[in-house]
C-alpha cells in the first residue's frame, strides 16, 4: 500500500500481531508485511476514506436493520428453551478472486457429483463396498445409513439436491474441505441477507469491484425442485417443510418459502392417504409433489423412523417409495456426510469419476483404527475431535482450548464408541479483518458455498463466510457465537487484474 | 390456503386486538384516577377492569386477600407472569402467530409487530414506573393502529386478508360487549335515569376507551343516558367499534372467503345479525342488557367454533381431494 496513514483513525494494520497465536494462519486481507493484498486494495482505501466514525455508524445501522427485520437465529442451551439472537453481521466483506473461484467451483461440482454416485451405489448394488474402497463396517455402523430405503429409485438419481460444503484455508492459503453438509444445510438466507444489507449500507464499497450476484439462489432452488416433481414440472406443487417457529433456522425456512412463492408447511399441515401426500387447506386437501424438507431424517416419518416424532408426516416414506412425492434432500443422504466417511471422499471421487480430487481434505484420523486412536489420544491438545453424525459445532472437542477435564471426558467417549468419533489436527483457519467494537481486528473465518443439483450442478458464486468472533477462536458456528460477512466473488478475471490472489492462493 | 396459516392469521389479529383493548382500558382508567374527588375507591375503580379481561381469578391467586390497587392491577394486566391474558402475553402470542405466517404477511406488517414486541419487552424488563406505563400504553395504541394501516395498505386481498379481518372484528365485538356488560353492572340500575357527575365521568370513560366520545356527543346532544350509550355502542352502524359494525365486517370478510354461504360459520353469523336486528337501545333494556350481552358473547364463541370446523379443520370434513 502506497499511503499508509492516509486517515489517522486507521493508520495501518500493524497494531495487530501474531504473538500469542500458536500458528501462523493465512491472512486473507493482508500479506506478511501488513500491506493489503492486491484485490483488497480498493476496499482498504474505501475503509480509510470512510474512517472510524462512518464505519461505526454503518455497523450500528446494520445491527438495527437486522433487529427490526427480525433476521435472527436461535441458540440452544441447557438452561433455556432457545434464545433468539440477531444475526451477527460484520460490515467488512470477504473477497474471492475469479481465479480462486474457478477452482473452488470445479472442486465442489466434482465432489457433489461423486457423492451422488456414491449414494446411489450404497442404496443399490454397493459396488463401492465390494470393491473394497470403503469398509462395510463403516457404512453399516453409520447412524445415517437407512436400510429402510434400499433399492428405492429416486427421481433423476439425485440425492443431494442442496449441499453446503465447508471450506477453510490452511497456512499456505490452500482451500481444503472441512466437512460436507448434505442433509439440510442452512445459512443460505443469511448469504442473501448479508448481500442486501452490505449493498444498502455500504454501496461505496462496491464501486471499484465487479461482484457476482447471489440473489437468484431461490430461483435456482425452485427450478431444481420442479425438476424432480413426479407429476412433471408444470403441475408441481412444492412445499418447504419446517419443524416450526422454534427451530433455529426458522427464519431461513420462511425466507425460502417466500422467495419461491411456495407454502411453508409443518408436519401437521400434511397428511398421507393412499400413498399420496396432501396439504390441509381451508378448502380441503391438495396434492403435494415435492417436499423440500428442513426436518432431519429421524423425524420425517413416525411410521418408518422415529415413532415419537411430532414434526413429521406419517406415511411419507411410503409415498416417497411409491414415487408419488419427491423428498429433497433424499432420506439417507446423511451417510455421505458422516464424518467417518469424509476421510474416504477423495477415494470415492477417484473411484466413481476416475479423476483426482480438485479440493483436498483435512487429514483425518479414524478412531476405529487402533494406531490412529492411540496417536490422537496422546495428542488431544492439538486435535479437533468430532462426533461423526453431529453438526453445528455440537458434540465437538477443540483440543487446544479445552480444559484437561473435558479432554479426559472426550478420551473416555472415544474409547467407548470409536466409530462415533474422528479427529483432525487443528487447522489454523485463515483470518480476515473484521470491524468489532470500533476496532479493526483479525478473526478466523471459513466459507460455506451452496451447491444445487437439479438438471445441472450449479454453485452460487459466493457463500456464507462465517467468523469466529472470539479472538483466537476457531469455532465459527453461529450456534456457538459465530458471526458472518458478505462474501464477494469477483467477475471476469480479465476485467479485474488481480492475478496475485490466484497465483499465491491455490 | 393452509388451514394452519388461516388459524394463525386469525389469532394474530385477535391477540393484537386484545392488546389494543387492554391498553385502552388501562389508559382511560388511569386518566380518570388522577382526579379523585369522587367517593369511588381505588379498588372499585380497578376491579371491573380485571373482570372485563377475565382476570379476576388469576389476580386473586396472585394477590390473595389483598385489595385491588391501581399499581397492582396495572402491573398485573400489563405484564404479570401469572396472568395469561396480560398485554405482554397477548402481544407475545400475536407476534408468535405473525412469525408462523411470516411468509404470508407483508414485510411491513411483520416489522411493525416485531418492533412493537421488542419495544414492549424491553420496557417490561426495565420495570414499570408510572411514566413508563404511560409511554408504553401510548406506544402500543399507536403501533397497533400503524399495524392496521400497514395491513390495509400492503396486504393482498385474498383469503388471508379475510382471516385477518375476522380475527380483528370477532375480538373487537367480544371485548366491546364485555366492557359494556361490566360497566353497566357497576353504573346503573335505572336505564332512563339522568346521571350524576360521577356517571358522566364513568360513561365518558367508557366511550373514550372505545374512541367514541366525540362521535357520541355529536349524535346525542343531551347527556349521558345509559339507554343512549347502549344504543350507540351496540347498534350504531357507523361507529367502528360498535357490535353492529363489527358484525357487518365479519359478514363481509366471510362473504369474500366463500362463495357458498351455507357454511356453519355463515349460519352462525346470520343468527348474530338477526339478534342485533331484533333490538334497539330501548328494547335491550326491557329484555335485560346483561342477558342480551351474555347471549351475544355465547353466539360469538359459537361463531369462533364454526370457523374452526369450516376452515381451520376443513380437512377433517367431507371436503377432500380438491385437486
Amino acid at each position: 500500500m502506497e499511503t499508509p496513514g492516509a486517515v489517522e483513525m486507521f493508520p495501518s494494520l500493524t497494531h495487530e500481531s501474531h504473538a500469542g497465536d500458536r500458528w501462523n494462519p493465512y491472512h486473507e486481507f493482508y500479506k506478511d508485511d501488513f500491506q493489503p493484498r492486491l484485490h483488497y486494495k480498493p476496499l482498504w482505501e474505501q475503509i480509510q476514506r470512510a474512517g472510524q466514525n462512518a464505519l461505526a455508524s454503518k455497523a450500528r445501522e446494520a445491527h438495527l436493520a437486522l433487529h427490526a427485520e427480525g433476521v435472527t437465529f436461535t441458540v440452544y442451551s441447557d438452561k433455556d428453551q432457545g434464545i433468539e439472537r440477531v444475526w451477527p453481521f460484520d460490515v467488512i466483506p470477504r473477497i474471492i478472486t475469479a481465479a480462486e473461484w474457478l477452482q473452488i467451483e470445479a472442486g465442489l461440482k466434482q465432489r457433489v457429483r461423486a457423492l451422488n454416485l456414491f449414494l446411489k451405489d450404497l442404496y443399490h448394488g454397493q459396488r463401492v463396498i465390494k470393491d473394497g474402497v470403503i469398509p462395510a463396517e463403516l457404512i453399516y455402523k453409520g447412524k445415517d445409513f437407512r436400510r429402510e430405503i434400499m433399492d428405492v429409485d429416486v427421481p433423476g438419481d439425485i440425492y443431494t439436491h442442496i449441499s453446503g460444503i465447508d471450506l477453510i484455508r490452511d497456512d499456505n492459503g490452500r482451500y481444503l474441505v472441512l466437512e460436507d453438509n448434505l442433509r439440510t444445510p442452512s445459512g443460505v438466507s443469511y448469504m442473501i441477507e448479508n448481500r442486501i444489507l452490505e449493498r444498502r449500507i455500504l454501496p461505496e464499497f462496491f464501486t471499484q469491484y465487479r461482484v457476482r450476484r447471489v440473489e437468484h439462489y431461490p430461483q435456482l432452488l425452485l427450478q431444481a425442485l420442479r425438476h424432480v416433481s413426479p407429476r412433471g414440472k408444470e403441475s408441481a406443487e412444492i412445499v418447504v417443510l419446517t419443524p416450526g417457529i422454534y427451530n433455529s433456522a426458522y427464519f431461513e425456512h420462511t425466507f425460502l418459502a417466500r422467495e419461491m412463492g411456495v407454502e411453508l408447511a409443518e408436519g401437521r399441515d400434511l397428511a398421507v392417504k393412499n400413498n399420496i401426500v396432501y396439504l390441509k387447506t381451508t378448502r380441503g386437501l391438495r396434492r403435494v409433489d415435492v417436499i423440500y424438507r428442513r426436518v432431519d431424517d429421524d423425524f420425517l416419518d413416525p411410521l418408518c423412523l422415529r415413532e415419537d416424532s411430532t414434526l413429521g408426516i406419517a406415511g411419507v416414506i411410503n409415498a416417497w417409495r411409491a414415487g408419488n412425492v419427491a423428498l429433497v434432500n433424499a432420506p439417507g443422504s446423511g451417510i455421505a456426510d458422516d464424518k467417518a466417511v469424509y476421510a474416504y471422499v477423495p477415494a470415492i471421487i477417484r473411484y466413481y469419476l476416475g479423476e483426482q480430487p480438485i479440493l483436498q481434505n483435512v487429514p483425518t484420523y479414524q478412531m476405529t483404527n487402533p494406531d490412529h486412536a492411540a496417536y490422537v489420544l496422546d495428542h488431544l491438545d492439538c486435535m479437533v475431535v468430532k462426533a461423526v453424525a453431529e453438526s453445528g459445532g455440537y458434540g465437538m472437542l477443540m483440543g487446544p482450548s479445552a480444559t484437561p477435564a473435558l479432554r479426559a471426558q472426550f478420551a473416555a467417549k472415544v474409547k467407548e464408541d470409536p466409530r462415533n468419533y474422528i479427529a483432525q489436527p487443528v487447522v489454523p483457519l485463515s483470518r480476515h479483518v473484521c470491524y468489532l467494537d470500533g476496532e479493526l481486528e483479525s478473526r478466523h473465518i471459513d466459507l460455506r458455498p451452496y451447491i444445487i443439483y437439479g438438471q445441472e450442478i450449479e454453485v452460487v458464486p459466493g457463500g456464507l463466510t462465517r467468523v469466529a468472533l472470539t479472538k483466537g477462536s476457531l469455532v465459527v458456528n453461529s450456534s456457538q457465537g459465530g458471526g458472518s460477512k458478505d462474501t464477494w466473488v469477483l467477475a471476469d478475471p480479465s476485467a479485474v487484474a488481480f492475478g496475485e490472489g490466484a497465483s499465491e492462493a491455490v | 390456503m393452509l388451514s394452519r396459516i388461516a388459524d394463525s392469521l386469525y389469532w394474530m389479529s385477535r391477540y393484537l386486538e386484545r392488546v389494543d383493548h387492554t391498553a385502552r382500558f388501562i389508559d382511560i382508567n388511569r386518566l380518570y384516577m388522577l382526579e379523585a374527588e369522587d367517593t369511588i375507591s381505588e379498588s372499585a375503580q380497578w376491579r371491573p377492569l380485571l373482570t372485563i379481561v377475565g382476570a379476576d381469578a388469576a389476580y386473586a391467586e396472585r394477590h390473595p386477600g389483598a385489595d385491588v390497587t391501581a399499581r397492582r392491577a396495572i402491573n398485573f394486566m400489563i405484564q404479570d407472569r401469572n396472568n395469561p391474558g396480560s398485554l405482554y402475553a397477548s402481544l407475545r402470542l400475536a407476534r408468535e402467530n405473525a412469525r408462523a405466517v411470516r411468509d404470508r404477511i407483508s414485510r411491513a406488517m411483520w416489522e411493525g409487530i416485531n418492533e412493537l414486541w421488542l419495544y414492549t419487552e424491553q420496557r417490561v424488563h426495565s420495570g414499570l414506573s408510572l411514566e413508563v406505563v404511560d409511554e408504553l400504553l401510548h406506544m402500543v395504541r399507536k403501533e397497533v393502529a400503524l399495524f392496521h394501516g400497514l395491513t390495509v395498505n400492503t396486504m393482498m386481498r385474498g383469503q388471508p386478508f379475510s382471516f385477518y379481518l375476522l380475527g380483528t372484528f370477532v375480538e373487537r365485538a367480544d371485548m366491546t360487549a364485555r366492557l359494556l356488560d361490566v360497566k353497566y353492572h357497576l353504573l346503573l340500575p335505572d336505564a332512563s335515569m339522568v346521571g350524576s357527575a360521577l356517571d358522566y365521568y364513568q360513561w365518558a370513560a367508557l366511550l373514550k376507551s372505545l374512541s367514541g366520545f366525540e362521535a357520541y356527543r355529536r349524535k346525542f346532544h343531551a347527556t349521558f343516558r345509559p339507554i343512549d350509550v347502549a344504543e350507540f355502542v351496540l347498534f350504531e352502524p357507523e361507529f367502528p367499534r360498535s357490535l353492529a359494525f363489527s358484525v357487518e365486517r365479519m359478514a363481509q370478510a366471510l362473504a369474500q372467503l366463500d362463495d357458498t354461504p351455507a357454511t356453519r360459520a355463515g349460519q352462525s353469523l346470520q343468527g348474530i345479525r338477526a339478534m342485533l336486528a331484533e333490538h334497539s337501545g330501548a328494547s335491550v333494556f326491557n329484555f335485560g342488557l346483561h342477558e342480551f350481552l351474555e347471549q351475544f358473547l355465547a353466539a360469538i364463541a359459537e361463531f369462533n367454533e364454526a370457523l374452526q370446523v369450516d376452515y381451520f379443520e376443513a380437512y377433517l370434513g367431507t371436503k377432500e381431494c380438491v385437486i
